[in-house]
């Protein structure tokens, strides 16, 4: 398991740093666009529950791209370039690899032009080219307004039930997980059984990415960390896919 | 705008280097017809005018004003947000399946994503910094009263604080309490005062 899928409770660590922008440098904003752009663009929306014909729309994009593969390009990456870029740094790096390795662009292309704008500040300075099919705007549109639910009907009954004492597993993540390191071998009690079920947007080496029940858990803190670094009268709450759990 | 987090004081070459690439990115992705010349700023545009935080500012509001509608959105968030007159797009992406935890003098309720940001996009549009970095989602789950402490926002012992994480599918957000002294106001009024902090929980309402 990688430190950034077993962040919490780290101790130690210094005060918050209470930055309320969303985007700290005007580039953030862009590279932003363009992951929710390709979400929206992403060939899986064909099956998808809003009627999205993917295929129709006038774009060149024809990849799966989804919050899973960003996350898990990030989870994926060494723990200490991880904690050394900054949130948007990881996403333009995964992103523009993404659209290399998939054969949209070339690195040189990238490279080449990243250096004009870097030695020519006119350039740099100069609009973004315009034009493009309507088409790709309108679905982007769809997309932010009716979304990619992941509830699915049930394949089978819930294992558990509200009030039941359940134990984390100890799974180990791969690339991607959905399990916060911390709760692993750890007991909760659920509190919410969730109606229907939910997947994944693709199979997870740890198990999701089948339609399954999920649970509101309840965690006592101090079955998480020892007593003494706990604070009285808090709880702590998780949304955890059943392949996770096992009875306590 | 530059931002005076000192930690992100990084140096000008890597912004530099980062916008460089980014903008050699959108190019060459508008000119191989994947997304158009107007494609990332109406995707900004989206959560400037039509979903963000002024929303969920809205629901809190009436919920504040109307006891049964404060019911109807603890119980069903989703159901609830179609009563009001919103633009399209409230159950939209990221937004597909919110649930809302109230603030009572008895309770403090705090968000966090501790594997990376989830964030309920349509009631609070998109997530501030503070709350993507590591360090808050670290320390809020072991230790959310002295984090709490370090926004401004010191509870009673007495008050017992539940942290939510959303580790799958679920967007929380936190209805705050209504402050003293706003007896007199409306609904827009009361929606003024609300921030994004004060619905992820790490602020109180202050009139």
């Amino acid at each position: 398991m990688k430190l950034q899928h077993n962040l919490g409770g780290l101790e130690g660590l210094d005060p918050i740093n209470v930055e309320k922008q969303v985007f700290v440098e005007p580039w953030e904003k862009r590279i932003f666009g363009i992951h929710t752009a390709m979400m929206a663009l992403s060939n899986h929306l064909d099956t998808a529950l809003p009627n999205y014909e993917i295929a129709k729309v006038p774009t060149q994009f024809k990849s799966f791209w989804t919050w899973g593969h960003l996350r898990k390009g990030a989870e994926a990456m060494h723990p200490f370039e991880y904690f050394r870029l900054r949130y948007y740094e990881k996403w333009l790096g995964g992103i523009s690899g993404f659209f290399v390795e998939e054969g949209y662009i070339t690195q040189e292309e990238l490279d080449t032009r990243t250096a004009e704008f870097l030695e020519d500040s006119t350039k740099a300075a100069a609009p973004l080219p315009k034009g493009g099919k309507a088409g790709i705007d309108t679905q982007v549109d769809k997309y932010l307004r009716e979304g990619d639910s992941p509830m699915r009907p049930a394949p089978a009954p819930p294992k558990f039930k509200v009030g039941d004492r359940v134990k984390v597993k100890n799974v180990h993540p791969g690339a991607h997980s959905r399990l916060p390191g911390q709760l692993r071998d750890r007991e909760a009690v659920v509190v919410l059984v969730y109606e229907g079920a939910f997947t994944y947007f693709f199979p997870t080496e740890d198990g999701i990415g089948t339609p399954m029940p999920v649970y509101s858990l309840l965690f006592q803190p101090q079955d998480i960390w020892p007593e003494s670094l706990t604070e009285p009268n808090s709880v702590y709450y998780n949304d955890i896919f059943e392949v996770y759990l096992e009875a306590a | 705008m530059p931002s005076n987090y000192p930690g992100f004081k990084y140096g000008a070459d890597r912004e530099t280097y980062s916008a460089a690439k980014v903008k050699a990115l959108e190019s060459l992705l508008i000119e191989k017809g994947i997304i158009t010349g107007k494609t990332v700023d109406q995707i900004l545009s989206y959560f400037e005018t039509e979903m963000g935080p002024f929303n969920g500012a809205k629901l809190v509001a009436k919920a504040w004003v109307d006891s049964e509608f404060k019911q109807r959105l603890l119980a069903d968030c989703n159901a609830a947000c179609q009563e009001l007159d919103f633009p399209a797009g409230m159950s939209g992406a990221e937004g597909e399946h919110m649930r809302i935890v109230e603030n009572t003098p008895e309770v403090h309720n705090v968000i966090v994503c501790t594997l990376c940001s989830c964030y309920p996009w349509p009631t609070l549009g998109l997530p501030p910094y503070w709350f993507k970095d590591p360090t808050f989602r670290a320390r809020v789950v072991r230790e959310p009263r002295v984090v709490l402490k370090e926004f401004g926002v010191t509870l009673d012992d007495s008050v017992e604080v539940r942290v939510w994480d959303s580790s799958a599918q679920i967007r929380w957000w936190v209805l705050p309490m209504r402050p003293a002294g706003t007896e007199g106001m409306n609904e827009a009024q009361l929606a003024d005062l609300l921030t994004p902090e004060a619905m992820m929980g790490v602020a109180t309402v202050q009139v």
